[in-house]
């Protein structure tokens, strides 16, 4: 169904956007390299693809004039959960071009911030890509190159958005959300399907204690601990009534 | 989304006070040299160590070193370097200063840089919050967490988009390493503390309005511009001055005179409503309180114009004058002063109650004003505009601060009321009441309760000043007889 459709295409467009922004805040620190510009190339391309994907099909469903008003509602929703996912992408294209161009790799010294993160972020871009190893084959002007793409990327980007907005006449303060205060904390993740919670752990601040790890875990000692009680319970009786027995 | 058709893009986007921050970057970018910058060492957490880090005592020596100054000078351009974002204290990373010892620090990532362009947005700020929310199972900070509910309200047509957003963030963070999740919260979270602070904590990014034009770019002054610019100059030079001897010294008259009232130099007795939330010093000085303060009462001391600006203080000397009985010096600057601030459809009618109440020969209520004022302003009030009686206020106010305003300062009048005035005592609140305050803050009298006070006491004040009938008053005792 036609529903069922946009929400995955969405829920896949929310994830490279995600994606998308932790890449780009690696930009310009010490772990910058060749391949994470490859990895942002590659990630804006395919956020590129969604995004088509995802105008298409929602300009369909809404320029139908047959739909019900429930579902209008929700295909309204879902519009502004797409346009809000493209802004971000569109901020942060900028600013990535932005960031690119004062930290160039190519130069004889390169002065990239020393800012402690040392690892590489191929597994992000993997999650975004939605494959298992990322494959590098960038030749190694990627600097001016990819910049240059980059500029015509964002102007297509520009463009599309502004077509959108007078094409599509959905108002965007009309949506209600269906999350109330505090629905991350429920860990339904995605806009349809829900998944298990997961647990978090930092140790700099001082009053975060690691003890204890999540909601699971917690319900799980519970459990053994209640189980324990019963089994001693049982064996009490069972004693006693040997003892009486005998 | 947000609508980009309806306003149209003037790029009036340049924040001049920010255009600081290129060169600021600059430095950044030289302190990360390896052979001449600022040297990084580890930190060792539980299980990982983090590199990069370094301590507030290097950066101020590199910082001296390079700008070629002293250390209370690298230590203030230090502390700034940490207010703006470009880097944050790992111990207290609420407190942004820089100190001069051990204490850690770290580099901020560029993305996370202020920059003159890009805003710190509610939606950004909004899926940090949710984000957080999550990592810390709900127990927010109290100014996070009314944040979080303000913007709940307000973005709500987003709001799925932040929560579906804020779990594939946090998600895709789980993907990196453990040492560079850690250095990713701390990253962000310091960029919040920069971006929306807590309560009573400075904040260094006042950026003040946008503007057109973009400071960075060098302008090209032309050959007329440099012209007219030399013609100024040089009509300048010509100009006389006044000494700066005088100049300074009315300077430091003014200074020695007010510097115990200005707020920002005293304390405000009992204490700032900008900084405590309590707003005792504005009720206890209001426009019609029975017993004035005597920071108020001596500030009426100082001259004439304090005593007349002050409304208070003008019910007071007219209580005095009252008994002088020589109130119509006062009554006929009032007067021009509505004349002069009143609607321009009145003025025709104040100008004639006030040439038959103050000018005429014989008037009820006549002035002594020298002969030539008199005969400049009979002969404008043929034709009166809003500047008709000015020759004759400023005639009036002299006199009034040549003679009655001294006699008033020694009168018992006066000096009763520096001894009623009353001198509260000063506020020390603790946080926890701060914080009690800050919650409570009421909005205060409506301003329309103000007017209509006012209106009443103006109208009672006209029937009781109007000038006394002397045929009724006589017919009233001939009746009674």
């Amino acid at each position: 169904m036609g529903k069922e459709e946009c929400k995955t295409m969405l829920d896949a467009l929310n994830k490279v956007t995600a994606c998308y922004r932790h890449l780009v805040i690696a930009l310009g620190s010490t772990s910058d390299s060749q391949n994470l510009r490859e990895e942002l190339k590659r990630t804006r391309k395919k956020a590129q693809e969604l995004a088509v994907a995802n105008r298409t099909k929602l300009t369909s469903l809404l320029k139908d004039k047959s739909i019900s008003k429930e579902d209008r509602a929700e295909y309204e929703r879902l519009w502004v959960l797409f346009s809000s996912s493209m802004e971000l992408l569109e901020v942060d294209m900028k600013r990535s071009l932005e960031i690119g161009q004062d930290f160039p790799l190519k130069v004889p010294t390169r002065h990239l911030i020393q800012t402690g993160m040392t690892g590489s972020t191929t597994a992000v871009a993997s999650r975004a890509m939605s494959v298992q190893n990322m494959k590098y084959e960038a030749d190694s002007n990627i600097d001016t190159a990819d910049l240059r793409d980059l500029q015509t990327e964002i102007t297509q980007v520009s463009h599309m958005m502004e077509e959108m907005e007078m094409k599509v006449q959905v108002a965007p303060w009309a949506v209600e959300a269906k999350q109330e205060a505090g629905a991350e904390l429920k860990s339904n993740m995605s806009v349809g399907n829900s998944s298990v919670g997961v647990i978090s752990i930092c140790e700099e601040e001082p009053k975060d204690e690691e003890a204890g790890g999540g909601r699971d875990t917690g319900f799980a000692s519970i459990c053994a601990v209640f189980v324990f009680l019963v089994i001693v319970g049982v064996a009490v009786v069972l004693g006693y009534l040997v003892i009486n027995m005998s | 989304m947000t609508i980009r058709t309806a306003r149209q893009d003037r790029v009036q986007h340049f924040r001049p006070r920010t255009h600081c921050l290129k060169k600021l970057e600059a430095m950044v970018v030289e302190m990360q040299d390896s052979k001449s910058g600022v040297k990084g060492s580890e930190q060792k957490l539980n299980v990982t160590t983090i590199p990069h880090v370094i301590s507030g005592k290097d950066v101020i020596a590199w910082i001296t070193n390079k700008m070629k100054n002293t250390t209370e000078d690298a230590q203030a351009f230090g502390t700034m370097l940490v207010a703006y974002g470009y880097i944050y204290p790992l111990q207290n990373h609420r407190k942004l200063v820089m100190c001069n010892d051990d204490s850690l620090y770290r580099f901020q990532t560029p993305y996370f840089w202020p920059t003159q362009k890009w805003f710190a947005e509610d939606i950004d700020y909004a899926i940090y919050l949710a984000k957080r929310n999550i990592r810390k199972k709900g127990m927010l900070e109290p100014y996070e967490q009314a944040h979080y509910n303000h913007l709940h309200e307000w973005l709500n047509h987003k709001w799925d988009f932040i929560v579906m957003q804020a779990t594939e963030q946090y998600k895709a963070g789980k993907e990196r390493k453990k040492p560079d999740r850690v250095v990713f919260d701390c990253q962000e979270r310091a960029y919040w503390i920069v971006n929306r602070p807590p309560r009573r904590t400075h904040s260094a990014l006042d950026v003040g309005p946008e503007r057109l034009i973009d400071p960075n770019i060098d302008e090209k002054i032309s050959f007329d511009q440099y012209r007219r610019m030399n013609m100024f100059y040089q009509q300048a030079i010509m100009r006389s001055k006044v000494k700066s001897s005088v100049s300074l010294g009315a300077l430091v008259k003014y200074i020695t005179t007010y510097k115990n009232h200005d707020p920002f130099l005293a304390p405000c007795l009992p204490s700032n409503p900008w900084q405590t939330d309590n707003d005792s010093y504005w009720t206890l000085n209001m426009r019609r309180v029975d017993v004035p303060t005597k920071m108020r009462v001596e500030r009426w001391s100082f001259s004439l114009f304090e005593l007349l600006s002050d409304l208070r203080g003008r019910d007071d000397f007219k209580i005095f004058l009252k008994k002088e009985f020589s109130g119509e010096n006062l009554a006929f600057w009032e007067a021009a002063e509505e004349l002069k601030l009143g609607t321009a459809s009145s003025m025709s009618t104040k100008a004639e109650t006030i040439f038959k109440t103050f000018l005429a020969p014989g008037a009820p209520r006549w002035i002594n004003i020298d002969g030539r004022t008199m005969g400049l302003t009979v002969k404008g009030l043929d034709h009166p505009h809003r500047y008709v009686l000015e020759a004759a206020q400023t005639h009036v106010f002299l006199l009034m601060k040549k003679d009655t305003f001294f006699r008033y300062l020694k009168s018992p009048v006066y000096k009763d009321i520096q001894k009623k005035a009353q001198s509260p005592e000063a506020h020390n609140f603790s946080p926890a009441q701060l914080e009690q305050n800050a919650q409570s803050r009421s909005p205060g009298i409506h301003p329309m309760i103000l007017w209509q006070q006012e209106e009443e006491e103006k109208a009672k004040a006209a029937a009781a000043s109007a000038p006394v009938d002397v045929k009724a008053m006589m017919s009233k005792i001939d009746r009674k007889k």
